[in-house]
């Protein structure tokens, strides 16, 4: 396979796999992302959203993946529903699950990040460039949002074989609605009631 | 591979002449091509992979090594065209 079918691949993996296969792919990465966000101290908490909370429970970790995952599903799945009339949950559930996995580098990469202490930013927000760590997984965070962004709109495209402008709009507004959807269900199921941190 | 656009002007081309190669009798007429044949050359070999597969979108996509919904875009695509050739 040559560099290009292999960026080809990374970029849109739905062509060759979709469904119940890349849904059991897709939930491997997320127990992985699951695992390692709770022992670097990292969590996503919002579809494209990534913090450094400090100290993460397991149990946190997977349930702001959870949230961020069924919140992408389902508006998605309703999306397809006005757009496509031959699609499968099937394909939107296995594709936008794996849509997740570049999120594992981040996990992976949250090992060796110091985060300055949110008081000290605060005070002196400069010392955000005394962080070498913190500022290359700031930069590093950006092209993994765009890969993810990527995968999301391919998983879109193959899942519901819509093409041009139906295709950006319903990406666009699906995003920003789960985004804004798993942030609600964040605050409102997470940090409102249950009080797991 | 049958060519079906004008080299020229690429509009649709028809069917001028037949000949029997048995008898050598020609039938000269100006003919529409049969839908299929106004595919391109990948689409036909779908079709016929289709067919043999006794229309198993599953089995293609196996055949195939491409995802289940990609091999069902390829079909949407067909239609579509076939669609717009009887209109």
């Amino acid at each position: 396979m040559k560099g290009k079918d292999i960026f080809r691949l990374l970029m849109n993996p739905y062509t060759r796999i979709a469904g119940l296969s890349a849904f059991g792919l897709g939930m491997i990465f997320m127990v992985l992302i699951g695992f390692f966000g709770a022992a670097n101290g990292v969590v996503f908490d919002g579809v494209l959203d990534m913090h450094f909370p400090g100290k993460v429970t397991l149990l946190n970790s997977f349930l702001y993946l959870a949230i961020d995952l069924v919140s992408l599903i389902l508006v998605m799945f309703i999306a397809g529903l006005f757009v496509s009339k031959t699609f499968r949950f099937v394909d939107i559930l296995g594709t936008m699950t794996l849509s997740k996995a570049p999120f594992l580098i981040l996990a992976l990469v949250a090992y060796f990040v110091t985060v300055p202490d949110m008081k000290d930013i605060l005070k002196d927000p400069n010392i955000i460039f005394q962080s070498v760590s913190f500022l290359v997984i700031l930069i590093l965070s950006l092209p993994i949002i765009i890969w993810n962004i990527t995968l999301i709109y391919n998983a879109f495209k193959v899942s519901c074989d819509v093409k041009g402008t139906t295709l950006n709009l319903n990406v666009i507004y699906g995003l920003l609605l789960s985004e804004v959807i798993s942030k609600a269900l964040i605050y409102f199921l997470i940090k409102n009631s249950i009080q797991l941190t | 591979m049958l060519p079906t656009q004008c080299p020229s002007c690429h509009t649709q081309l028809k069917v001028k002449c037949l000949k029997c190669e048995n008898c050598e009798t020609e039938v000269n007429g100006t003919y529409d091509l049969p839908v299929l044949a106004t595919l391109p050359e990948e689409q036909q070999q779908f079709i016929l992979r289709f067919v043999k597969n006794s229309g198993s979108l599953k089995e293609m996509a196996s055949e195939l090594k491409l995802s289940y919904p990609t091999v069902r875009n390829l079909l949407n695509d067909i239609i579509q065209k076939i669609e717009l050739y009887e209109r």
